[in-house]
């Protein structure tokens, strides 16, 4: 990555509206700025516009107004084949892309594009075969292959792209919870390697738990954007949303209307769990010394 | 690429005299008007064909749609003019280019304004077994079901670096296998969660099937009906004494 391109905001999605062609309006006014490293969650109810906004970023859907830029750079005369080596959108039924012999051939497919040799696609492959344990199923058909092992090759076939923004859509849909700790464990690594990565989400337990910054759409606009704890916190704008405050936040206000004492920042697992520990500490010591 | 014109022949409730006929007598005019396009090939003929489709299209208020289905023809209209024009004549093209314009002007009607529902109701009226019409009506319900998955299988392949436009007729065709593959294998799967869905809500556990909507051949269907003969006999007598007939009627194209 050029110096110039890591001062520019990584996406930059400006005054963006979509419309489809039967005239629902998908998108209204977007205005949203994505800086590099960022791990990002969209969330909001069925219709929102979720989708129709990831599948903006790499050209699969072009604003009817308004633009879109990448380092800078507007991506409406772009390709789509040229956006999705910078852009990865992993799709929610792994079923839509899996069509080859055997799950080494649905890695080679997604090199194929790349100018990379026949020795370094097979070295390529062998890796990201490895990486997602897929190897021991390296020549079986992949409509062979269960939900969750052909959700985890659909996902392969978008990360061996190597793409600098890495777009979810539903990631959770259907994972066990082996598969989710996979997840999160690849999201860590690939944020380690200075990914952006991008999650649609319904999962509202993932969200709060995993992703620092959490954007709310509905009805084709965004309800709110920023930190994960303050936007899933705000019950109205939860409800808006059709969603559900999460657990932690749902102890948060249930400890507080039993009259109990606690910061208002409780809406991580760790946090609470340390409040609650350090409060049946104090309650413990209090009776003994009251017994005493 | 899109397949947005798939919608042309997908039903669209509305109010309108050709909503309110009965899916039979849209049949038969579908049916007629493909035989009589099927008639001839001189450029005349079909254009007066094509032309008696249009106060239909108006009264069923589907210009929007129609157009779509005959701009999804596109591609296939490319094809017939090189291909005629190339080994036979441009008359012969442009008369080939129409009467395929009938035959999806008068199927798009057909589907456009006549409910799966009503239609596998008629099909039960014209003793045609239950499941059979059953399973008609529910494959024309999934046209646009499967048309949205082909634009999400599209979109799929096309995120991880498929190009759709490459040149070459070897290349093209290797093309279409990343998209049909994945299309049949979700059909196939789709197909075989409707019977589960069907058998576990009894499908066809009694012989005898009462119905809460029942469909009856009205007058106005009659009326209709009787304009769809008169139409078919008229084009069978002009195509059999095509020798005598003036000679405009034969009139075409020299290049």
């Amino acid at each position: 990555m050029k110096d110039i391109e890591k001062q520019l905001p990584l996406i930059l999605i400006d005054n963006v509206d979509f419309t489809y062609p039967n005239g629902t309006k998908a998108l209204r006014n977007i205005n949203l700025k994505i800086d590099n490293k960022e791990l990002i969650g969209i969330m909001g109810k069925n219709g929102a516009g979720k989708t129709t906004l990831i599948r903006t970023l790499n050209g699969l859907i072009r604003p009817t107004n308004g633009a879109i830029y990448l380092y800078g750079e507007n991506i409406a005369s772009k390709s789509i084949a040229t956006l999705s080596k910078k852009v990865g959108v992993i799709f929610q039924n792994p079923l839509h892309q899996l069509f080859s012999n055997s799950v080494k051939d649905e890695i080679e497919f997604s090199l194929k594009s790349f100018e990379f040799t026949k020795e370094e696609i097979q070295n390529k492959t062998n890796e990201i075969l490895k990486e997602f344990n897929l190897e021991k199923y390296r020549n079986r058909s992949p409509l062979n292959l269960s939900g969750g092992e052909a959700k985890k090759l659909a996902l392969a076939s978008i990360i061996c792209r190597d793409p600098d923004i890495i777009v979810f859509d539903e990631p959770t849909l259907g994972q066990d919870g082996r598969e989710i700790e996979f997840l999160i464990n690849l999201i860590k690594n690939k944020r380690k390697k200075g990914k952006t990565i991008i999650i649609v989400t319904h999962n509202i337990e993932f969200a709060n738990e995993h992703i620092p910054r959490t954007i709310l759409m509905a009805d084709g606009l965004i309800l709110a954007d920023g930190p994960t704890e303050k936007v899933l916190g705000n019950q109205i704008l939860v409800e808006k949303a059709s969603l559900i405050l999460p657990q932690t936040h749902q102890l948060n206000l249930a400890l507080k209307k039993s009259g109990i004492q606690c910061p208002n920042d409780l809406f991580s697992k760790d946090k609470l769990i340390n409040f609650i520990r350090d409060f049946i500490k104090n309650k413990t010591s209090e009776i003994v010394e009251g017994n005493d | 690429m899109s397949l947005e014109f798939l919608n042309a022949f997908k039903f669209m409730k509305k109010d309108s005299f050709i909503h309110n006929l009965d899916p039979r007598a849209k049949l038969i005019f579908a049916l007629i008007y493909s035989i009589s396009a099927l008639l001839f090939t001189e450029i005349i003929p079909l254009i007066l064909i094509f032309l008696s489709l249009i106060p239909l299209i108006l009264a069923g208020k589907l210009i929007k749609q129609w157009l779509k289905s005959i701009q999804g023809l596109s591609y296939l209209i490319l094809i017939i003019i090189i291909m005629n024009t190339f080994f036979l004549s441009l008359s012969f093209a442009i008369s080939m280019i129409i009467r395929i314009c009938i035959m999806v002007s008068a199927f798009s009607i057909f589907f456009l304004t006549s409910d799966p529902n009503d239609l596998a109701l008629s099909l039960i009226s014209m003793k045609f077994p239950y499941e059979f019409a059953f399973s008609l009506s529910l494959a024309f319900r999934f046209i646009p079901t499967i048309a949205t998955e082909a634009q999400n299988i599209i979109d799929a392949q096309q995120s991880r670096g498929y190009e759709m436009q490459k040149s070459g007729l070897i290349n093209q065709i290797k093309n279409l296998f990343p998209l049909l593959i994945p299309l049949i294998i979700c059909s196939i799967k789709r197909a075989f969660n409707v019977a589960e869905a069907l058998e576990s809500r009894a499908f066809g556990s009694k012989k005898e099937r009462t119905y809460y909507y029942t469909i009856k051949y009205s007058f106005k269907d009659w009326i209709f009906t009787l304009y769809l003969l008169s139409f078919l006999i008229i084009s069978i007598i002009v195509r059999i004494n095509f020798a005598i007939m003036p000679d405009w009627l034969s009139w075409e194209l020299i290049v």
